[in-house]
């Protein structure tokens, strides 16, 4: 199963080093393989450093791509923290 | 003996040995490897990644459970970055095609990964190529550590010898540095980067130790073993001094140290002169976490509360919740009254995320402080509703700088009715009756200052601005610069009329610029009348010993005689004799 989702970062510092530790720990209890993709960027969920390469600032627009059997629940987990600001409160 | 210059931090001597720590990549070792040694030399990177991450999974394991929040986000991400393949799979490859050794294929990887960093147009996000630095720089110094160097931090205590302890010599400390620097008997450190108000600075305060930073490069020239003189009032380090320049310095050093304890002693001690006058002496602070300092010095309360801090070095603007967090954390943590001076930026004091034009000719008498906020109510309505919403929480008092002219102050009475009326309507658990207060820096507001002491709770004399538009000098002209002089009688004039004017309309007066932490001040301005001071931390206890040495009675002639001197070395002259 494959699930398609965009995705606007809204908290303040976009997807700096602490947020982008959380999303990829949440990403690494799934068994999809979980794609994010900004502009022509496109970089494993999994990894950090990739996370952090793709430079999303407040306000960007992301598309998510998951791939696998658990495919809608980490999708549905992934959008959630996105939107709660990956639970720093801003 | 070498000299280098920075900006020093607290006024201690330390002498000592240095240890620089290894953070630059010119000093990584670059040599082949013979092929057959290969796998052998990636093991060892291995080797080197996994010990970096016990490192920080040990410095994470020793970390308060409350208020390390932020530092153990850090960590964490620190740690799954050492996992990364993308952080750790390159180097494997460095090593595999070039033949050469790990620390050079990881500084490769590094520099790559730095230019991709560095590309990235968002202020936030590029400076996370610090944390990747951070990152690479724990394995390098775990392969050197592994190579027969001890290592950025030994294991082994240090010996008590004829120098006590150990300089640390670092182009900057992070977050976890500075943890583990708590856990060692560090005597001093310098740093390349970092400013006086830093957290590298608050750092070396809080440990009661001196620090020079900011010596822009200074600390290529240091090696592991050098002697260092640490002076951290002048801001100076003396790397391998002669013995006469060693033993002057010893013998300051102690002077220094006793003096400290001297004034360590006065901390309980009430602010009081001989003939029995109260004098409250407050801090003037920048940072939320200064409040604990100002606590510790036992200060009456702070005087002046710097907020343009929360609002440098960032894109976007702090808004109404952040402001007001911080403002609480700082008021949970003293029960002693805090005065908040509202945003003094814009002139020459920019700051990033407001923009302003830039051509202005002279910024000092340009659109700044109460003009700018008064015109940009977006940026300051969140701070004054802030301020309310802080203020049940402690004793908050607000101070306006820059005030010259009474529609400011008409607009500035309607806007906080305006907010608090907000609040209200909004349900917002508020403080309605701060005192609102104003600063006495523009020479109109000094020489009107009975008119303004009419509408407001109380002043507060800012002496830099009111010293630099009296004397229509700028502080910053080196060329000018000779014609600054805090005892113009103009100045004094000036100071004299708004404590006058304080006293006649029975609303407290207080003087929160550098006149007022400096020590051949103290005395002249109690002659004058001046019952209320805010100072730079450091200058506290120094202006509490002048205090309690001065009987305000005999000097209350003096400094009439010195108000009415148009002579510049008389005044100069009588000043000595008023300290004598």
């Amino acid at each position: 199963m494959i699930v398609h989702r965009q995705i606007e970062v809204i908290n303040k510092l976009g997807l700096h080093a602490r947020a982008a530790a959380r999303l990829v720990k949440v990403c690494s209890d799934y068994e999809s393989v979980i794609n994010l993709h900004h502009g022509q960027k496109s970089v494993d969920a999994k990894s950090i450093m990739g996370v952090l390469m793709l430079a999303a600032t407040q306000g960007s627009s992301l598309e998510l791509v998951v791939e696998g059997e658990d495919a809608v629940a980490a999708s549905d987990e992934i959008v959630s923290l996105f939107n709660n600001c990956f639970d720093e409160g801003e | 003996m070498l000299a280098l210059y920075g900006n020093g931090v607290g006024t201690g001597i330390a002498i000592g040995v240095a240890r620089v720590i290894r953070q630059s990549d010119h000093e990584v070792p670059h040599y082949d490897i013979d092929p057959e040694n290969l796998e052998q030399e990636i093991d060892r990177l291995k080797l080197a990644i996994k010990s970096a991450a016990q490192r920080l999974a040990a410095i994470d394991a020793q970390l308060p459970d409350e208020g390390a929040s932020e530092i153990r986000g850090i960590l964490g991400a620190h740690l799954l970055m050492l996992d990364d393949p993308m952080l750790n799979q390159e180097p494997v490859s460095i090593i595999r095609e070039q033949g050469i050794n790990a620390e050079a294929a990881l500084q490769q990887h590094a520099n790559d990964l730095e230019e991709i960093f560095s590309g990235i147009d968002d202020p936030y996000l590029s400076s996370k190529s610090v944390d990747v630095a951070q990152v690479i720089n724990r394995i390098q110094g775990a392969l050197m550590e592994e190579q027969g160097d001890r290592g950025i931090w030994p294991e082994v205590e240090i010996t008590e010898g004829e120098f006590d302890s150990e300089i640390i010599v670092a182009n900057d400390l992070t977050p976890a540095d500075t943890i583990e620097l708590n856990k060692h008997s560090v005597r001093a450190f310098i740093t390349n980067l970092g400013s006086p108000i830093s957290h590298t600075a608050i750092l070396a305060r809080s440990l009661k130790i001196p620090a020079i930073v900011g010596l822009h490069g200074g600390i290529r020239f240091l090696r592991t073993g050098d002697l260092l003189i640490i002076d951290g009032k002048r801001g100076v380090v003396l790397a391998n001094p002669d013995e006469a320049t060693l033993e002057a310095y010893r013998i300051r050093k102690e002077k220094i140290l006793r003096r400290f304890q001297e004034l360590e002693a006065l901390v309980d001690e009430s602010a009081s002169s001989l003939d029995g006058i109260e004098v409250a002496l407050n801090s003037n602070i920048e940072l939320p976490e200064e409040i604990l300092e100002s606590e510790s010095l036992n200060a009456a309360g702070v005087g002046l509360y710097r907020t343009e801090f929360l609002y440098m070095n960032r894109a976007v603007i702090p808004d109404e919740e952040e402001l007001y967090g911080k403002y609480s954390q700082i008021l949970n943590q003293t029960s002693r009254p805090v005065t908040f001076r509202t945003l003094d930026i814009g002139g020459d004091k920019q700051i990033d995320g407001i923009s302003a034009n830039n051509l202005i000719t002279n910024p000092a008498l340009g659109r700044r402080a109460i003009r700018l906020c008064l015109h940009d109510l977006a940026l300051f309505k969140p701070q004054l509703r802030a301020i309310y919403r802080a203020a049940v929480h402690g004793r908050v008092r607000l101070l306006v700088p820059m005030l010259s002219n009474f529609e400011e102050l008409d607009q500035l009475f309607i806007l906080l009715h305006e907010v608090r009326e907000e609040l209200r309507f909004q349900g917002y658990d508020f403080d309605p009756d701060v005192p609102i207060g104003g600063m006495i820096e523009v020479p109109a507001a000094a020489i009107s200052a009975d008119l303004f002491a009419d509408k407001l709770d109380f002043l507060a004399i800012g002496t830099n601005d009111l010293i630099q538009y009296t004397l229509a000098i700028d502080r910053v002209d080196d060329e000018v610069n000779y014609l600054y002089d805090p005892l113009h009688p103009s100045i004094l004039r000036l100071i004299k009329i708004t404590i006058d004017a304080g006293i006649a309309a029975r609303i407290p007066v207080s003087m929160c610029g550098e006149m007022a932490g400096n020590v051949r001040y103290t005395r002249m301005l109690l002659g004058m009348g001046l019952r209320d001071f805010s100072m730079d931390l450091s200058a506290i206890l120094e202006v509490k010993r002048q205090v309690r040495l001065t009987d305000t009675s005999k000097i209350q002639p003096m400094v009439e005689r010195l108000l009415k001197t148009t002579d510049q070395i008389q005044v100069k002259r009588l000043v000595d004799e008023i300290n004598a």
